[in-house]
């Protein structure tokens, strides 16, 4: 009875840590690409996965990272804990407390700080700078691991090793170590998990070209998660389980004794095997990087910063064949990640993709150089709609060539909104109270409220914002959650009858549910621009523009149109496009009159948009 | 015996190059303003009401959420303690392994699972049992909060319970001591040092965790966390991040002296 009961409590809890796990797992066998919609059984996210070279690369990256950061950190954290075990009093507690600083700081400001150290040293961010952030981090969960072990050994065993004339060296190795060995494997094991786990300390620490699983993965979030990465994370998964239960299931009852040597020799060589399995994967990966490298030397090069998944990956490579011209692609996800990036001068990017507000502020600081126009003839395929749009934040067009354009609308469920949507108000109509996603930013919450009482959604008004803070706040209980990109799957999920959401989004929520509908209410709303600009500081500026004048062509412009959703302004691409309704779409490509109210996010300065925080802190801490 | 010190020398070098002067760094971006100047206010801002409430939040989610994590932890590490050796430690690696699927993928998953038309719902629906509101509630936020630290309360506590001679528990029944007072007088303080290193690995990142509660609470509910964030990733404003990372520094401190008093010896550590 006991044990029964015993072995539901172990079940219930480890029902609960792989609900999650089944999940993910069930979600890599779904044809549909949203988390929200069963479509059917599918092995196609397997197949492509292999077929993905950049999620591959990203792979064998987290894993030399993760390995490499977890041998030097467990050699230098086990030999820190002798020494650490060797000493008394005073420093140690000192040294054992800095040891707890690196787990227990917020990740956010581990990152940060790091990135801070490194471009003041002059470092070149890439991936030697990630392996340090790991180890710095890796090593305190080995000393924490070994540290128990090495308090329970017995000294006098090590002391009567040297009495009987072993060396300190041999001795150590003959008597100590073999006590502390499971201390040292688990500490290994957690540093190779935490490495492989962590996002953000190596998002601030990278370089450009280098990207581990979780920036990639990160990097995705905003057009949605590939479903190559659920395949991905169940291979990795089920290996290591299957690993784990080859290494430690041992037979209960040797019944006959042949199979039981047997399985007692196989596991053996298991244990021998897996050593080699990481040397090999550590060498194949380095001669990959050697052949990488050796790819780049002596050609003409390229480095591109983009938001993430936001460039169809066959336009770069044509670029990279048609030019010879080696490009390195580099992506981040929102504007403020990238822009300390760029403010610090880390890395020479050549070309970056930021938005109208962040262009505008880049070029008040300077950042930014002007483009040689007589390099980009195709500049002449954008529509003037959105070059006269551009004025707004790059008064002279001197500095940004359009690439993606689109509104912010209202898409709403045609099953359970049953009234004519064509205005803000509906966000505060309470019948449908807990089914409105919000935008969880604080410019866009805030145009949808200054919109709405027919003001500008730059206003730097102090009566005008508090006014939208408290339309805000009487709005909060209405709301069913804050999102950014989430909105696409709950709504696709039937989750909410209304959200905020981008209209390049419209074209692919609809097809996964007929149902949605997407407005751009007549009040007005923000359009707004992505351009290609090229920093300061670039080195390449002549090979930069000719890639802006590249993805300016039609037929590459098209490409991206078709591969992203996400309205293109080039013109000329336009005429190409094959389907007809999708040609015509007022969603994709609103005429002037659609746009009349419609602006562009404007940067204004450091103190109004701190005051637009601080509002915002107070609509969220209602 | 000194040259053994000389181990650590090394570490010694790393963590002051990589540990001190980067935060050294975030006090002098705590104590300065944009123009670098000394300054208090950045600290202080923790004082606004946004702030503090955050701050307060925060403080009450993670303690409950340390909370649930203690109590289900601890049957738990002394189920797994008194298993049979060679089973444990595949059991053991059964609390890590989730962490092989990222962090973020995860999170999404518990998504799906508690949204309004989530599995758990469709599954209730199937047995026509009304839908429970899960997601975006503070309860969705400390469900996440326990699932990702579980691992991080049950590994020491597993460590400090599978080290207790079992002859001094046999001893005490002998004596006569029901298994309840065995319990209080001898298995509970024996673990202490393993319960208070178990609290401080789930409280802390607790603390400071702003995913969790932008995924699963919708972003509806403030922490402390998310207001760093914030003015990292959105303000752009690191002066005030920094100061209100050194606030929470505080707290981090404070567990760090409890787990000094308490565990001195180092026993109640992960593994």
């Amino acid at each position: 009875m006991k044990k029964a009961a015993r072995n539901l409590y172990l079940g219930l809890i480890l029902f609960l840590m792989y609900a999650p796990i089944v999940t993910l797992i069930v979600l890599s066998f779904n044809a549909s690409k949203s988390r929200a919609k069963w479509g059917g059984f599918t092995l196609n996210w397997y197949v492509s996965l292999f077929q993905d070279n950049a999620i591959m690369t990203a792979l064998y990256n987290t894993l030399i990272i993760a390995l490499l950061s977890a041998v030097i950190a467990t050699i230098v954290g086990t030999a820190a804990s002798i020494g650490i075990n060797a000493m008394k009093g005073r420093s140690k507690t000192i040294l054992m407390g800095i040891t707890n600083i690196p787990i227990l700081n917020s990740e956010i400001v581990t990152g940060i700080s790091l990135m801070l150290l490194f471009i003041a040293c002059r470092v070149t961010l890439g991936f030697s700078t990630i392996l340090l952030a790991h180890i710095t981090f890796c090593i305190p969960y080995v000393i924490l691991s070994v540290m128990p072990k090495l308090k329970q050994t017995n000294k006098s065993t090590y002391e009567a090793a040297q009495d009987l004339g072993a060396g300190p060296v041999y001795a150590f190795f003959k008597v100590v170590f073999p006590d502390i060995l499971p201390g040292i494997v688990s500490g290994f094991l957690m540093a190779f998990t935490m490495s492989l786990d962590d996002f953000i300390i190596t998002h601030f620490t990278k370089g450009p070209g280098v990207d581990t699983l979780s920036t990639k993965i990160y990097a995705e979030v905003r057009k949605g998660i590939r479903p190559e990465m659920y395949a991905l994370s169940t291979l990795l998964f089920v290996s290591v389980l299957v690993l784990m239960i080859l290494v430690n299931a041992s037979p209960n009852e040797p019944k006959d004794r042949k199979t039981f040597s047997k399985i007692k020799s196989l596991q053996r060589g298991l244990r021998l095997a897996i050593p080699l399995l990481l040397m090999a994967v550590l060498a194949g990966g380095g001669a990959f990087y050697y052949f990488a490298g050796a790819k780049d030397t002596g050609s003409e090069k390229l480095i591109v910063y983009n938001w993430g998944d936001y460039a169809d990956p066959k336009t770069i490579e044509l670029f990279e064949e048609e030019t010879g011209i080696s490009v390195t692609y580099e992506e981040y996800e929102t504007n403020e990640i990238m822009y300390p990036k760029i403010l610090s001068g880390a890395i020479a990017y050549d070309v970056v993709c930021p938005s109208d507000y962040m262009i505008q502020r880049m070029i008040e600081n300077d950042l930014l150089a002007k483009l040689n126009l007589d390099n980009i003839p195709n500049i002449k395929n954008m529509d003037s709609i959105y070059m006269e749009q551009s004025r707004s934040f790059d008064p002279d067009n001197a500095y940004s060539v359009p690439y993606c354009v689109g509104t912010v609308g209202i898409l709403y469920n045609k099953t359970m909104v049953h009234e004519p949507v064509d205005s803000w108000d509906i966000l505060w109509d309470s019948k449908y109270a807990d089914s409105i996603l919000m935008q969880d930013s604080v410019r866009d919450a805030f145009a949808v409220a200054l919109k709405r009482r027919g003001y500008s959604l730059n206003s730097s008004k102090v009566d005008q914002l508090i006014q939208a803070k408290d339309d805000l706040i009487a709005q909060k209980p209405l709301v069913q959650a804050y999102v950014v990109d989430q909105v696409r799957d709950k709504m696709i999920g039937n989750e909410a009858a209304l959200g905020v959401i981008y209209s390049g989004e419209a074209g692919y929520t609809k097809r996964e549910n007929p149902n949605l509908e997407y407005v751009i209410p007549k009040e007005g709303s923000n359009v707004w621009i992505d351009s290609w600009v090229i920093p300061k500081n670039a080195k390449n500026k002549e090979n930069a523009e000719k890639f802006i004048n590249f993805m300016c062509r039609p037929d590459i412009a098209l490409m991206n149109f078709e591969y992203l959703t996400y309205a293109t302004p080039n013109k000329a691409a336009r005429v190409l496009i094959k389907d007809e309704e999708t040609r015509n779409s007022k969603i994709l490509f609103p005429n002037a009159e659609d746009l009349k109210n419609c602006e562009t996010f404007q940067f204004l300065g450091d103190d109004v948009d701190s005051y637009y925080n601080e509002l915002w802190n107070k609509v969220k801490s209602k | 015996m000194n040259k053994r010190k000389l181990l650590s020398g090394p570490y010694l070098v790393w963590s002051v190059a990589f540990i001190l002067i980067p935060l050294a760094m975030i006090f002098y971006y705590g104590f300065t303003n944009s123009e670098g100047q000394f300054t208090f206010e950045n600290v202080l801002a923790i004082g606004t009401v946004e702030n503090f409430k955050a701050l307060c939040l925060s403080l009450l989610l993670s303690l409950i959420s340390t909370l649930i994590c203690l109590i289900l932890a601890y049957p738990l590490a002394m189920m797994l303690s008194n298993m049979k050796v060679n089973r444990t430690g595949f059991i053991v690696l059964l609390f890590i392994l989730p962490m092989w699927m990222n962090f973020l993928l995860r999170t999404l998953a518990w998504q799906t699972l508690l949204e309004k038309n989530g599995v758990i719902n469709q599954v209730l629906g199937f047995f026509h049992l009304p839908p429970l509101q899960m997601i975006n509630t503070p309860g969705a936020i400390v469900l996440g909060m326990v699932y990702n630290f579980l691992p991080f309360m049950v590994l020491p506590l597993y460590n400090v319970l599978s080290k207790i001679d079992k002859d001094v528990i046999a001893a005490a029944r002998d004596l006569g001591a029901t298994p309840a007072y065995t319990f209080r007088k001898i298995i509970f303080p024996l673990s202490m040092p393993g319960i208070i290193s178990g609290i401080t690995m789930v409280f802390v990142p607790a603390l400071t965790t702003f995913v969790i509660s932008d995924l699963l609470g919708g972003s509806k509910i403030l922490l402390i966390g998310n207001v760093i964030d914030r003015q990292f990733q959105q303000g752009s404003n690191w002066n005030v991040g920094s100061g209100l990372s050194l606030v929470l520094m505080i707290f981090i401190f404070i567990s760090m002296l409890l787990t000094g008093k308490y565990d001195k010896n180092g026993e109640g550590g992960m593994f």
